[in-house]
């Protein structure tokens, strides 16, 4: 009896390993990027298809992706193309679901999200070059989709917004003499949101008058906005313009300035500082006038809005009057310029630019779609001068576009400006940025709790020791890259 | 003096596990629809509009719809899973063949592993028969692993004595009008018993649908309110809470036969 539960096991166990050699499914296709672009991209519209599009989520909430779909399908009627709603959470997997035919035909998505699934043949490389929007849109941010092959360059994404950090304050929460005590330079800006200092003392000024308020408030612990402050004083990602992950360079040039900065203003705030949770009630305590001002990116101000509308109305306004109070009262801007000592403290100091980690947010034609061309085609669509135009109109998102940056004005065209000066640092595309936020986070984790550790347990008590702690995390950075590789 | 002390006791225990959930139930009634404006633990004011929101909102997250998709799989396994686990259990009971001791070993070792460990194997299989983004690819999952739990099942058949099924044999009943016209009447209790746990089991389950239902419009709420905005705090709450409606009605209508049936399974005749 025994032998035969034993044969009867072998048996069983063998097919079970033999299940995993068959060949593999016959809706499993191959990604062909490497193969270029003209094999795949004919020009010749694939007949009577239907592409799924995968859009992000504020999109299709402010009706902004039934507007595209609606155009989109209008203008392809006569060819029988259709786009519709891929329905899939906008943090898709299409390393996994792609293969298998399950994942959208054109997706949206940041930079680094598209450049690895770039690096593992998940989609194609477009012919951009042939593309409308080519000449409209800047190097730097077509450099965000670039990929170098056996020495030939390809596109695997096609920009249509920038994202960066951005300040947002409450005009109406400005201390009222702000015009003759907080301006200096008469320039009718407030100085808090022009530099650092000024934020900085009155952040301190509005705890102090009531311990229950603060000015600026934000998670210094979160990798994507604190990096900006050591890039400004030398600090990079990785060397060779963010390609080079042999060169790591948190620590690099007078970065340690930046972290110092960064120690400063978690000195104004409270603990909530060390971890996520400013992230997420910036939108209810900046409404609730908890908060003056926070940093967030660009695609979140409707969100915002919608806080401070519901505000107004629980005062007593009416939601017409509500809105417009508070389309007058919040503000979004660019982020302040910094001292170029990083002495938060210091009187009339030199200013230079804040750089801020920043993406490109575009789309991207998946490697496993059955209708190419007809994707390519609602991409092209997707990222002409009337849509990019539309979409930053009613998501506030800053256009890649050059034409419809100029357009929309305001914000965008600054975010236009600062990505072509530089003052935006693109997140890396390539694989080991994944590396990067582990180390970096817990860094900033330190530097936050060190403002409410006593003299004696701080683990960064000087310039010089944060300078060492930036070392080590470039350290930990590429061993945590080059150790199994 | 003793039974005042077990009161007490009971009182704190019960405290203890009821607050979450009178935390969740208030929370979700918050007006402000953030955690972070709550006076100390609970919400400063009261209003009904997340529940609102959450039915008449449904253009990036579908609540009815997600709703009705548990709806459908829970009702779905509750139904096929039931079916098979009762036959399994009778059959175990009842029949006398060879392999029946091995199965029942195997089966209960097998019944020690987590289910999620053959997830894998489970999503490779679903990509071939194509049932992925398919609710009845769920059902029948759910309904195919249920027979692995037929042991309580069998102690309650186990119950009723083969003597009455002899004498209807003698009688001239057949096998299948042994089952239906004897022990099923017989083993309501049971069958309800079996029914509210495949129901209970698909409702909540998260990790299935998570890897099988790729489309926002096939979620099952547990795999929508994941998917969830972290500004939806409310939203969440609110559908937490309603999600527990339907099951805690269904509790309450039939937990008199439930409590028999799980006394019934545990005594043997």
């Amino acid at each position: 009896m025994k032998r035969k539960s034993a044969l009867f096991l072998a048996v069983v166990m063998g097919i079970s390993l033999l299940t995993g050699c068959g060949g593999t499914s016959e809706s499993k296709t191959d990604a062909k990027s490497g193969q270029g672009t003209n094999g795949v991209f004919t020009g010749e519209l694939e007949k009577n298809v239907t592409i799924r599009v995968l859009e992000n989520d504020t999109a299709i909430s402010k009706g902004y992706f039934d507007e595209l779909i609606n155009a989109f399908n209008e203008e392809y009627k006569d060819k029988g193309i259709t786009a519709v709603d891929a329905n899939m959470d906008q943090y898709l997997d299409l390393a996994n679901d792609g293969p298998y035919g399950y994942g959208p035909d054109v997706l949206y998505q940041a930079n680094d999200v598209i450049m690895q699934y770039a690096e593992g043949k998940h989609i194609y490389p477009l012919p951009v070059e042939s593309m409308e929007c080519y000449k409209e849109i800047p190097k730097t941010a077509w450099d965000a989709y670039k990929t170098e092959v056996d020495g030939n360059t390809y596109y695997c994404g096609v920009p249509i917004n920038v994202q960066t950090a951005m300040l947002y304050y409450r005009t109406d929460l400005l201390p009222e003499d702000w015009q003759t005590t907080w301006d200096k330079d008469g320039n009718q800006v407030p100085d808090m949101v022009e530099n650092w200092n000024d934020m900085y003392a009155y952040s301190l000024q509005r705890h102090q008058e009531d311990a229950s308020k603060y000015g600026y408030m934000k998670a210094i612990y979160d990798v994507y906005f604190s990096s900006g402050f050591l890039f400004s004083y030398g600090g990079y990602v990785f060397g060779d313009n963010n390609t080079n992950p042999e060169d790591i360079g948190f620590s690099k040039g007078e970065a340690e300035k930046g972290a110092w900065v960064l120690s400063q203003l978690a000195s104004a705030m409270n603990e909530e500082c060390i971890d996520d949770t400013i992230n997420t009630n910036a939108y209810g305590k900046l409404a609730d006038g908890t908060y003056f001002a926070t940093i967030s990116t660009p695609d979140v101000y409707s969100t915002f809005l919608d806080e401070l509308v519901m505000e107004y109305e629980k005062e007593g306004l009416s939601t017409e009057e509500a809105k417009t109070k508070a389309q007058e009262n919040l503000v979004m801007t660019t982020v302040p310029k910094l001292p170029k000592s990083g002495d938060l403290s210091e009187e009339n100091p030199e200013l230079i630019d804040a750089k801020t980690m920043g993406g490109v947010n575009g789309y991207a034609v998946s490697a496993y779609t059955k209708a190419p061309n007809a994707s390519l085609a609602f991409v092209e669509f997707a990222a002409s001068y009337d849509m990019q135009v539309k979409r930053s109109e009613m998501l506030g998102v800053a256009p890649a576009r050059e034409d419809a940056a100029e357009q929309v004005g305001g914000v965008s065209q600054l975010l236009y400006q600062n990505l072509e000066k530089g003052t935006i640092v693109l997140m890396p595309s390539i694989q080991e940025v994944a590396q990067i936020w582990t180390p970096a986070q817990t860094f900033f984790t330190d530097i936050a709790k060190d403002a409410f550790r006593s003299e004696s347990e701080k683990k960064y008590p000087d310039i010089t020791s944060m300078k060492a702690g930036l070392e080590s995390v470039d350290k930990q950075i590429h061993d945590a890259i080059f150790t199994l590789k | 003096m003793d039974t005042t002390v077990t009161y007490i006791l009971l009182i704190i225990v019960a405290f203890i596990f009821f607050f979450p959930c009178l935390w969740l139930i208030l929370a979700s009634f918050s007006k402000s629809g953030t955690i972070y404006s709550f006076d100390g633990f609970f919400p400063k004011e009261y209003s009904f509009a997340s529940f609102e929101k959450l039915f008449t909102d449904t253009s990036l997250y579908n609540y009815p719809q997600w709703f009705f998709n548990t709806l459908f799989v829970a009702a779905g396994s509750c139904v096929l899973g039931t079916f098979l686990t009762i036959l399994t259990a009778y059959t175990m009971s009842r029949f006398e063949f060879k392999a029946r001791k091995p199965i029942m070993k195997t089966t209960m070792v097998l019944g020690m592993f987590p289910s999620f460990m053959g997830m894998i194997a489970v999503y490779l299989l679903m990509t071939q028969f194509n049932l992925i983004n398919h609710l009845w690819g769920l059902i029948l999952i759910y309904s195919a692993g249920a027979p692995m739990g037929y042991l309580t099942q069998k102690g309650f058949f186990d119950t009723i004595p083969k003597a009455i099924d002899e004498a209807a044999r003698i009688d001239g009943a057949t096998n299948l009008q042994v089952f239906t016209k004897i022990n099923l009447p017989l083993s309501k209790p049971m069958i309800v018993y079996t029914a509210l746990t495949s129901f209970t089991w698909p409702w909540s389950d998260f990790i299935l649908p998570k890897l099988l239902l790729k489309e926002k419009n096939l979620y099952t709420v547990a795999v929508g309110l994941m998917s969830l905005d972290e500004t939806e705090f409310a939203r969440f709450a609110a559908g937490s809470v309603f999600i527990a409606v339907p099951i805690v009605i269904l509790y309450f209508c039939l937990v008199k036969n439930m409590v028999n049936g799980m006394a019934a399974g545990a005594v043997k005749g």
